[in-house]
């Protein structure tokens, strides 16, 4: 299975078992993409930020 | 003054930890209990969810129905054994949470990444919260009244809903913001051990520096008690479960970061 890169347009594979949510590096350009379902199918969106802090 | 974070490991020990409180008046304690609001959840057929965040730290991923039994086993259950015990020994208590006042002001972890199956991923926050605001008005009315206080760690969100926010970061800020004398933090364990060493003293940059080759749980502990120390507050991380815990620990037991 396989999702195009929204910034560089290569393919980047994706896991037979992947979620929406899940987070893929672009092996061409590098840049973190999140996984997203749109009519049953699994597409790729540039990830936003999201910092890392030590709350419960 | 001072503030004294009880970790929910340290429960068990409240009835030391209160007869030694009867001589450190007034004071503010935070409590944990955590591991009852699982014990309840459990008993109430709601699972919990841990996650883990992609630096390894581990934490409790609080849905509605988690939320539900947070408020009722922490503000309700621990929050009123606490207050009575201190009452038992004749100290003025009154026990709120964040929400109340309010005192604690959050926001919404609106999506939070964690691991699964060895994969990153980004989920819905959870009723979980970070501290943004505190206010102490009403805090300093019951102290200045005579009144103790006792606080589970529960906020009121910017949108108005119940948020459930870490212990030592509720600590950590209400002590930023009331500048006790003291923060004492008491857990499971003596203070910050380095290489089977007890760390006794450092300062809030040395505290930051020694953070980041510490475990999870005592990293994040350490970085917040720099960001106390910084504010002027003597921070001591120590044990609860000892017989006079806070005497102990201004005695000089445990880590101690010191403003510099």
């Amino acid at each position: 299975m396989e999702a195009e890169c929204p910034i560089c347009g290569s393919p980047v594979e994706l896991p037979d078992d992947v979620m929406a949510g899940e987070l893929l590096e672009c092996p061409s350009c590098g840049a973190t993409l999140e996984v997203y379902e749109q009519d049953g199918t699994f597409l790729l969106r540039e990830a936003e930020e999201i910092g890392e802090d030590w709350g419960e | 003054m001072m503030v004294v974070k009880v970790g929910g490991r340290t429960l068990g020990n409240i009835p030391l930890i209160a007869r030694d409180l009867v001589g450190h008046q007034p004071f503010v304690l935070v409590h944990g209990g955590g591991d009852l609001v699982t014990e309840y959840s459990k008993r109430m057929g709601v699972e919990p969810r841990i996650v883990t965040s992609p630096s390894g730290i581990r934490s409790r991923y609080t849905d509605e129905r988690e939320l539900e039994v947070f408020v009722m086993v922490l503000a309700g259950k621990v929050n009123k054994e606490i207050v009575s015990s201190l009452i038992d020994l004749g100290v003025g208590a009154i026990g709120i949470s964040g929400v109340d006042g309010p005192t604690l002001i959050a926001e919404r972890k609106r999506r939070i990444i964690v691991v699964e199956r060895g994969r990153r991923r980004i989920i819905p926050g959870g009723y979980t919260g970070r501290i943004e605001e505190v206010r102490t008005d009403h805090l300093r009315l019951l102290l200045d009244s005579g009144y103790n206080v006792v606080m589970a760690p529960l906020a009121r969100g910017t949108q108005g809903e119940m948020l459930n926010v870490d212990g030592d970061q509720a600590a950590s800020r209400l002590s930023s913001a009331l500048k006790p004398d003291y923060l004492i933090m008491l857990s499971d364990v003596e203070g910050v051990i380095l290489d089977g060493e007890l760390v006794s003293r450092l300062t809030p940059e040395e505290a930051e520096e020694l953070a980041v080759r510490l475990g999870a749980g005592m990293n994040r502990k350490l970085m917040m008690a720099a960001d106390v120390a910084r504010s002027g507050v003597r921070v001591v991380i120590s044990s609860g479960l000892v017989d006079e815990p806070i005497t102990e620990a201004l005695n000089g037991a445990g880590t101690h970061v010191i403003p510099s």
